[in-house]
């Protein structure tokens, strides 16, 4: 179901200055978001960055250390059967228990899920034509993960979380994957978050886009508006940050010109123009691989980043 | 939950059957010899009558045949057999969740891990305790004539009567399932399991279980080196020094004679178990308290 | 049924080329009116895309005036020929080949070309902007 049908008034999940930390590191810190009802949300991030620290709290497997996680306005508490029966979720390497057959892994999901859709998952396993009677060990990488999926779908928990769910899986298993995924979100009342270090194909399949580094959000929104609040500017090399409209957040330098990755509301791409700029736009790939190099902010991305980071650096040669 | 332990245990379950079942043919072949030895030297009449100090031929042969437990190796592996049984159920139950990330499924259904966990000890325990009673029982079956003779409060029969046996495969299993979860690894937990089992185990029988309570003294009514046969410690000599069948002698001092008689059986039983389940509990508890806790996990 | 691609490395969002590919089809016949659209589910699923962006490619159409939907039944086209008449087209037609065939003389390659093109129609576009504001 698109984000037109659902109910846009209680968003799937909204969390308010979240932290985890552990010992003395924090994984997670200052978490402010928020992601609509219907929509398919990607979480971006290195490894380490807090991808897993926060996916771990929304699911109710990890206490939070400060501030708060709202899925569909109930506030989360970890482990306990309120906050764990409303998120489904598949992990990294979707586990399975290998010795289980397919129909005892739902019986299982039938035993520990009050809310659990039996007929669904039948439903699945035909249309995938998977024997449930087959052990999990003897399953292809491609149908275990869809065995997963099963498992979370039939829970018939609003809000999903899939944890890097293809990384190891094979370009066609991979695309059939997400083919189901985005079948799904086309058909049902669902909201997805999926987490990914794989930035070349997201364009794609979300329409959420949340970027993690070091531990804090560094950018969070809806992809097209993220996508056209973003310009790539060639310019002069003498150009200063200053000068350009927005922040700048990342910045090539060659001997006469530089191609700067600026972030800026719709009237100030307005109001510039000069001879010798130009503007061009940033594709996904693009805009989430500039902020995942830069030094990470520390403050919540709300908060309007420092001026340029470095303002009239040495000329460097361009790279790309 | 109970069909997921059970579903997740059946293995361990049938090779608890399967074990419990070479046992059982072992015990009627052993037992049913025993029974006809028995009764062919008509040893039950000579027991009552004299103690056993009217027939030492009939005696002596009946031990010689079946008094097995003496052999060092045999020992060994009986005394093992319940600490394995308990780590090898135990050290796998919360490690081999975390060892293969199946946690992250197990504990993200719509069961608080707590609960989870607290169903499947319940369940597993009841079953070690099914475990535990049937071999009791099986082999007190089969002893039951050599019982008669040499009575039970001997090392080797000790063991593997009364309630021991069940609270020494207790414990083994209340180790090795903190140690899972401490560890998160299960071959490592079952061995960081089994090594305080096992000292703890010879501590107690060969340091305590002499002095659970104060021994007795009396003066020997047998005598040393005389033509008529003698009795002595053992489970050889028959009846022992103090002239009653089943005490268990510690020392011989010229004429005073230091024992437990074998009405203490029991209370011995008791006392050891339940040392051994105050330490199951205690280690069960912690589990349970730790998991709770502790709440982030990288396996 | 109309098939949709998609080009991942175009450069290009993906509902605007589909938008382009109905325009296209229309322009050369292959999209005729009254022919039905796939679903959204079915597009998203044949082209392992967002289901919204397929959404917003079908009212951006709708929009543009090219389709028009039937509740419960889909999205149908309703224009039928390009919105340019045929004669325009063909004299548009013919100053490119003009224009084309001089700037291979004037030795551009493909490349040169395409970023003249790209170029000035950026500065017309700021032109037209200026011009309006």
């Amino acid at each position: 179901m698109t984000q037109d049908d659902a109910d846009g008034s209680v968003p799937a999940l909204r969390t308010d200055r979240l932290g985890r930390r552990y010992g003395k590191m924090w994984g997670l810190r200052d978490c402010t978001l928020e992601v609509p009802a219907g929509a398919v949300a990607a979480v971006v991030g290195p490894n380490g960055a807090g991808k897993t620290t926060l996916l771990e709290m929304i699911i109710g497997l990890l206490e939070p250390t400060e501030g708060r996680v709202d899925v569909f306005g109930q506030t989360s508490r970890a482990d306990t059967a309120g906050s764990l029966g409303r998120v489904g979720y598949v992990a990294q390497d979707h586990p399975l228990y290998r010795d289980f057959t397919v129909a005892d892994m739902f019986h299982l999901g039938r035993a520990m899920n009050p809310s659990w859709d039996q007929n669904l998952a039948d439903v699945r396993m035909d249309a995938l034509s998977i024997p449930v009677n087959r052990k999990i060990r003897r399953l292809s990488g491609g149908q275990q993960a869809q065995v997963s999926l099963t498992m979370a779908l039939a829970k018939r928990a609003p809000l999903l979380v899939l944890d890097e769910p293809v990384s190891s899986l094979d370009p066609v298993a991979r695309l059939d994957f997400m083919r189901d995924v985005m079948a799904i979100a086309a058909d049902q009342a669902l909201t997805f978050l999926i987490s990914s270090h794989v930035v070349a194909e997201l364009e794609r399949y979300c329409d959420w886009l949340i970027i993690l580094s070091a531990g804090h959000v560094q950018l969070a929104g809806p992809a097209d508006d993220l996508l056209a609040a973003h310009q790539l500017l060639t310019v002069p090399r003498a150009t200063l940050d200053a000068d350009l409209p927005g922040t700048a957040i990342q910045r090539t330098d060659s001997d006469r010109h530089s191609t700067v990755l600026v972030r800026a509301g719709a009237d100030q791409f307005a109001g510039y123009g000069r001879p010798g700029w130009q503007a061009d736009p940033v594709s996904f790939e693009q805009l989430i691989m500039a902020y995942l190099q830069r030094r990470p902010s520390p403050r919540s991305y709300d908060n309007p980043a420092p001026a340029a980071e470095r303002p009239g650096t040495p000329a460097k040669e361009v790279t790309r | 939950m109970t069909w997921v332990t059970w579903r997740q245990h059946r293995s361990q379950a049938m090779a608890c059957l399967a074990l419990l079942a070479a046992l059982a043919v072992y015990a009627i072949i052993e037992g049913t010899s025993m029974r006809t030895a028995f009764s062919n030297d008509n040893l039950a009449g000579c027991l009552a009558r004299s103690q056993g100090t009217g027939c030492p031929a009939a005696v002596s042969d009946f031990t010689g045949a079946f008094g097995s437990a003496v052999n060092i190796a045999f020992w060994s592996v009986c005394l093992i057999i319940p600490g394995l049984i308990g780590v090898l159920v135990g050290g796998s139950l919360v490690a081999r969740e975390l060892e293969y990330g199946t946690w992250r499924l197990a504990w993200s259904q719509t069961v608080p891990r707590t609960r989870w966990l607290g169903v499947k000890l319940a369940l597993v325990t009841g079953g070690l305790i099914a475990v535990g009673a049937a071999m009791t029982a099986v082999i007190t079956w089969y002893r039951a004539p050599m019982d008669r003779v040499v009575g039970h409060l001997y090392q080797n029969v000790y063991d593997y009567e009364g309630l021991v046996l069940t609270a020494y495969i207790l414990c083994a299993f209340g180790f090795a399932v903190l140690a899972g979860l401490l560890i998160r690894r299960s071959i490592p937990a079952m061995i960081a399991a089994f090594i305080p089992w096992l000292a703890i185990r010879l501590v107690i029988e060969f340091v305590f279980r002499d002095h659970f309570m104060a021994p007795l003294t009396a003066t020997g009514t047998c005598v040393q080196n005389s033509p008529q046969p003698h009795c002595g410690m053992g489970i050889g000599f028959v009846p022992p020094d103090t002239g009653h069948i089943g005490d268990l002698v510690l020392s011989v001092n010229g004429n005073l004679v230091t024992y437990q008689p074998a009405s203490r059986f029991w209370p011995f039983q008791f006392i050891e178990a339940g040392i051994f389940v105050a330490l199951t509990a205690a280690a069960l508890g912690a589990t349970i308290w730790l998991l709770h806790r502790r709440a982030a996990w990288t396996a | 049924m109309f098939r949709f691609r998609l080009d991942g490395s175009s450069g290009v969002p993906p509902y605007l080329q589909l938008v382009h590919q109905v325009r296209q089809a229309l322009l050369l016949g292959y999209l005729q009116e009254g022919d039905r659209l796939p679903t959204v589910k079915d597009v998203a699923a044949d082209l392992v895309i967002n289901p919204n962006t397929v959404v917003k490619a079908y009212r951006q159409l709708e929009h543009e005036g090219l389709t028009g939907g039937r509740p419960g039944q889909g999205t149908f086209i309703t224009a039928t020929s390009s919105p340019v008449p045929p004669a325009a087209h063909q004299d548009l037609r013919a100053s490119l080949e003009a224009w084309l065939r001089a700037a291979g003389e004037a030795g551009l390659d493909d490349e040169a070309v395409t970023a003249l093109i790209a170029v000035a129609r950026q500065d017309l576009k700021q032109d037209l902007k200026k011009e309006r504001v």
